[in-house]
């Protein structure tokens, strides 16, 4: 019965961050963000939004980069709030969002270090939220049992390196196939937790752990034609917990060209119509466009139930896009392509 | 005679001149297509950065040091014109790269490698010791180096090795860039050489007609 004793641990921070959705970004603020020429309006047309001074309280030129590392900044004073509140086993779930990040960070450290870039010029690019401490080190691991054993191990990042560990060099190859292990044996650790939790914690969490493990599946089997990675050497890369395991991905794993990806999905009606030929009118929307739509689609469901964890992740989820969507907008402004400024994904009409 | 000059001089004139417009003409269009392509290529590259994350697409993920996989050739043709030809260097096979690192010699320690020597044979008679001596001062090093083989490497791979299909729209653009840039050169060369031709026709026009003008009235007279 959790409806009984939620509040009692969770309750403070579920409302917290409840009043924190409220301050979303609306279909008129991006209306309004739009119509603006430069990023000067932008930063004004921001400054009535929740965000307010965020920007004007930089010294630093305002630049496209700039903006997307002050909204980062935004969300990361959000999240620590919340998980510095956080009593168990909610610290836990947050934990898990998490790790995510780190996963991006030590793989940028990695190819950071393969280009001979300074650590200290990689470190402050990383994600704050996957920030742990043995973060410095990581550049120097050449293979990934050494990176595993010298220095991962005492990390959150550990058991997750069951079967990412081999001794074959670091290279752009190897560290691409390391995040993706990393990121399967995550995906299906957080999917598992996330059933233990049950009630609707898993009614909301477990659809969309399962969407975006076959997202990467279809993402990864797209962007892999052209490359030196095979069907086989990708078919350990999909995470098993989505709704493509197992026939889906060994299909996937078979596929050739992108008609053949089109086909798996069509199996799935979720997923035929993010494959299915776009109208003429919404423009040349990418795939990954698509899956950020329906991702967008399946986080805002979270909201409608309460006392469960999914809310946490899905405002996480749903602030990213937002920072996406204002990034993009500058962007268009910036290169001065307002005929694609519309391309950004609207959260709660 | 001074009236065939005269007419066959105009007759040049205006060839050169239409030839003048029509390379202006085709500038146009090749600077106009290079601008669009330019845009193009880096709003695929913003739009590559909308689905990897802005910071997976930046500055950081090339090394300081690269090798250029197209250079420019320019050479003077006889006319005075300029040819500016573009010529891709085949990617080296990574087995070669690592055979020429081997015939530099590296003096100093070396952050990673494994030093292999060669082993003196102990039943050696005394007058090859002279020789074993040298050799064993120039042990064979078999360095794993991983910088050589990434100095000539296809820029999407910087990236990642799964990177999204507008980031490879962005790379075709601007290697389309690139041969344009090459043949606009040439023709800014081949308009400037244009203008020079058609300048001193136009003078010379003046005193032909002078000339011409002055034997008629003879003939006349």
């Amino acid at each position: 019965m959790a409806e009984l004793s939620f509040n009692k641990d969770h309750g403070y921070l579920e409302g917290l961050v409840r009043g924190m959705k409220a301050g979303i970004l609306t279909d008129t603020d991006y209306h309004n963000l739009a119509q603006c020429d430069t990023l000067d309006d932008m930063k004004l047309h921001l400054q009535s939004t929740d965000y307010g001074k965020m920007l004007s309280s930089s010294e630093e030129d305002l630049t496209v980069s700039l903006v997307d590392s002050k909204l980062r900044e935004n969300l990361v004073t959000e999240f620590s709030c919340l998980r510095s509140n956080a009593l168990p086993p909610l610290s836990t779930f947050l934990d898990y969002i998490t790790y995510s990040y780190m996963i991006d960070n030590v793989v940028m450290l990695i190819t950071g270090a393969l280009k001979q870039r300074d650590v200290a010029e990689v470190l402050p690019r990383c994600h704050p939220l996957g920030a742990f401490d043995q973060m410095a080190a990581v550049g120097i691991a050449r293979t990934p049992t050494e990176l595993y054993s010298a220095i991962l191990v005492d990390t959150p990042l550990a058991p997750f390196f069951q079967e990412a560990v081999s001794d074959t060099n670091l290279d752009e190859m190897e560290a691409e196939i390391l995040r993706s292990k990393l990121f399967k044996a995550y995906l299906e650790s957080f999917h598992s937790f996330c059933k233990s939790l049950g009630g609707a914690t898993r009614d909301t969490m477990c659809p969309v752990l399962e969407f975006e493990a076959d997202r990467r599946a279809f993402i990864i089997t797209v962007n892999s034609f052209g490359t030196d990675l095979s069907g086989a050497d990708r078919s350990v890369l999909y995470p098993s917990c989505g709704k493509l395991y197992p026939e889906g991905l060994q299909l996937l794993a078979r596929a050739e060209d992108h008609e053949q990806v089109k086909a798996v999905a069509d199996c799935y009606s979720g997923y035929k119509i993010i494959f299915d030929d776009p109208e003429p009118e919404s423009g040349c929307k990418t795939l990954e466009d698509r899956f950020f739509e329906q991702e967008v689609k399946l986080n805002t469901l979270a909201f409608l139930q309460q006392f469960h964890f999914g809310v946490f992740y899905s405002y996480i989820k749903l602030k990213e896009q937002e920072s996406r969507n204002i990034v993009w907008i500058a962007e268009c402004v910036t290169q001065r392509q307002k005929s694609k400024i519309h391309n950004y994904i609207p959260i709660f009409k | 005679m001074v009236v065939l000059e005269l007419e066959e001089s105009s007759l040049l004139l205006d060839e050169k001149l239409l030839r003048f417009m029509d390379q202006l003409e085709l500038l146009e269009e090749k600077r106009a297509a290079l601008n669009s392509l330019i845009e193009q290529g880096w709003f695929s590259m913003s739009k590559a950065r909308y689905s990897m994350g802005n910071k997976r697409v930046s500055a950081l993920q090339y090394a300081s040091e690269i090798e250029p996989l197209v250079c420019v050739h320019a050479r003077t043709l006889d006319n005075g014109e300029v040819d500016f030809c573009i010529e891709r260097s085949k990617q080296k096979a990574r087995d070669e790269a690592g055979k020429e690192a081997r015939s530099i010699e590296d003096i100093g320690p070396q952050e990673e490698g494994v030093r292999r020597r060669n082993k003196p044979k102990n039943n050696v008679p005394e007058k090859k010791e002279g020789e074993e001596a040298s050799s064993e001062k120039a042990p064979e090093v078999t360095p794993i180096r991983k910088s050589d083989q990434n100095l000539q490497q296809d820029p999407l791979k910087w990236f990642g090795i799964l990177v999204p299909q507008t980031l490879k729209q962005a790379q075709s653009s601007f290697t389309q860039v690139i041969e344009l840039s090459a043949e606009i050169a040439t023709l800014q060369t081949a308009i400037l050489n244009s203008r020079q031709e058609l300048k001193q026709c136009r003078k010379d026009k003046p005193i032909l007609q002078e000339v011409s003008a002055t034997r008629l009235e003879k003939l006349t007279d």
